[in-house]
């Protein structure tokens, strides 16, 4: 049972002061789908994100990763074991070129140290060999690996937004979250990123996405969930939350007798 | 081909950067400069800690002066009151800043910013204040003199002759060291850092970790130089060391270029060479001079001095290299 659950959280709470943006949010996601969460502005979607990825400590509740609690848990420890992000305004490392930005995604994956570095030892050389390679691999996956060699922010944003992908990729996550992949974008690049998030499942890697595009997330999602003002108010396969009064509601606003 | 020929380029500057150092020293070159040339080298080891620190992790110090003097006043009190040997005395330095350095790293990082820039200010300023007052180690005002030699077995280096090619043996290991580590996966990581601090983290770079060994590398250079300058002049006092220090540091920095480690010896250069052969008709107005120095190079060129006469001078060639086609 456990096997097939990746991410747990148990009455998840979060708030800034008085304003409260996640409320005893119980959620379970599978290993190896693509679980989409939606919901109206302020819903506490990347609120949800941050708690997930460490960027600030929860207010209440646990989050389990693989069966392990990962409150106490610091944020680069997250990812070495095996969680990783990406941002609404992608963040990537604009002193940078295209593949270094991918081989910092290496990270993680790879130890030789200061000492190492500062006297080129034939560690920091093997290693730094194999960071090279592995980070071609990745820009080769998300069909960027001719521009290799451009500063990372001369690309135009759906490039971007592929790149920061490849970034997280190179950490070898076992979860990756992605935050409004699709914003921004136009229909090709869409279409370029669903594929590419496909490619990711098929590998093995479970996929959670906060998006506001809700043709690519009915088209992409395996299971939906739907927060509104904090609190979980829906979940279910892409057809079932459409046809969800609730969630109707929490968009269109309440109905008028 | 045009990343190859560029880095064949730089090989070959980097080659007669190395034979003119070599050649520098001897009289019937640049002979009458040595002793400026001892002070340019010096102060490139602690330009290349602040280029690490601020062009490569964005992390400003406003203070380095006080690893720069916390290096000399070591070395200084160790081998002239207690008679260590001055190797000794300068590893034993080193590996004391590094520590202080290490402790305040952790505190000090919670800030950012601007924020950052007055807490290291107030370091420097604290640690002038203890050069100045610990009267029976430092000897207050009027620092120490008399202070002996670096030798290896019989070999004193009491010439400048020899402490220039000493000074410069530490400079350009510690310039190596340096790129190095620029071109590592520790290299990637301080850039990330300097780029976003949350991307950084995502993808599994200790942030505080890292600033904080940067900032204990960069306070050993310090360090390292500190103790090479009170071999170098056999005296000490604060004056070296007081903010003006700091600011001038900073000054040559940005000259060369943030982010280039080998434009620390430009930086370094063109200050000292500043200070030491025009700026002194100035008198006080040297201050105003390197307010305006700064305020200019950041306005104009951010990239910083070296590195846009650099652009300049691979565009030349560019043009040049195209008229030859032409033809």
């Amino acid at each position: 049972m456990s096997g097939s659950v990746i991410l747990e959280t148990k009455g998840l709470t979060k708030a800034f002061g008085g304003l409260v943006a996640l409320d005893k949010v119980d959620l379970s996601i599978e290993t190896g789908k693509i679980t989409a969460v939606i919901g109206p502005n302020g819903a506490g979607k990347t609120t949800l994100f941050n708690l997930i990825a460490g960027v600030y400590p929860v207010s209440g509740g646990e989050i389990y990763f693989q069966g392990a609690l990962l409150n106490k848990v610091s944020p680069p420890k997250r990812a070495s074991l095996g969680i990783v992000r990406t941002f609404q305004h992608v963040y990537l490392f604009g002193n940078m070129t295209v593949l270094e930005n991918v081989m910092s995604g290496r990270h993680p994956r790879s130890s030789y140290g200061f000492l190492e570095a500062a006297l080129r030892l034939p560690k920091a050389r093997r290693e730094e060999e194999a960071i090279s390679l592995d980070a071609i691999k990745y820009l080769n996956m998300v069909g960027l690996g001719t521009h290799a060699e451009h500063d990372a922010l001369s690309l135009p944003l759906g490039q971007q937004k592929l790149l920061a992908i490849a970034r997280a990729m190179a950490t070898e996550p076992r979860l990756i979250l992605l935050d409004e992949p699709g914003a921004g974008l136009n229909t090709l690049e869409k279409r370029q990123l669903s594929d590419l998030i496909r490619n990711v499942r098929e590998i093995g890697i479970s996929v959670i996405l906060v998006e506001h595009d809700m043709p690519l997330v009915m088209g992409l999602a395996e299971w939906v969930i739907v927060l509104d003002s904090g609190q979980k108010i829906a979940e279910g396969t892409a057809a079932q939350v459409q046809k969800d009064p609730k969630v109707i509601a929490a968009y269109l606003g309440e109905e008028v007798e | 081909m045009l990343a190859r020929l560029k880095s064949s380029w730089s090989y070959l500057a980097i080659a007669a950067l190395f034979v003119a150092l070599i050649l520098a020293p001897f009289h019937w070159f640049l002979g009458q400069y040595t002793t400026l040339m001892i002070f340019i080298g010096i102060y490139t080891i602690v330009t290349v800690g602040l280029c690490l620190l601020m062009g490569y992790t964005g992390q400003v110090s406003l203070g380095q002066a006080a690893f720069f003097g916390m290096g000399a006043y070591i070395s200084a009190i160790l081998s002239k009151t207690y008679g260590v040997n001055p190797w000794l005395a300068m590893l034993i330095a080193a590996i004391m800043t590094g520590a202080f350095a290490y402790i305040i790293g952790y505190p000090i990082f919670r800030l950012k910013g601007n924020y950052l820039a007055m807490a290291t200010l107030g370091l420097g300023l604290i640690m002038w204040i203890l050069f100045v007052q610990l009267r029976q180690f430092t000897g207050g005002p009027d620092g120490m003199s008399d202070i002996p030699y670096l030798s290896i077995g019989g070999f004193v280096f009491n010439s400048s002759f020899r402490r220039y090619f000493l000074v410069w043996a530490f400079c350009l290991a510690v310039l190596i060291i340096s790129q190095n580590i620029i071109r590592s996966r520790t290299g990637r990581a301080l850039r990330a850092i300097h780029s976003s601090e949350a991307a950084a983290e995502s993808v599994g770079i200790n942030v505080d970790q890292f600033k904080v060994k940067i900032l204990v590398l960069s306070a050993v250079y310090a360090s390292l130089a500190g103790s090479l300058l009170v071999y170098h002049m056999t005296i000490v006092n604060p004056q070296i060391f007081d903010f003006m220090a700091s600011v001038k540091l900073v000054v040559m920095a940005v000259i060369g270029g943030l982010a280039s480690v080998w434009g620390a010896i430009f930086g370094a250069g063109a200050t000292r060479i500043l200070s030491d052969e025009v700026l002194l008709r100035f008198g006080d107005w040297d201050v105003v001079v390197y307010g305006l120095i700064l305020v200019l190079v950041m306005i104009f060129m951010p990239e910083g001095l070296f590195v846009k006469l650099k652009e300049v001078f691979q565009r030349l060639r560019l043009r040049y290299r195209q008229r030859g086609i032409e033809r």
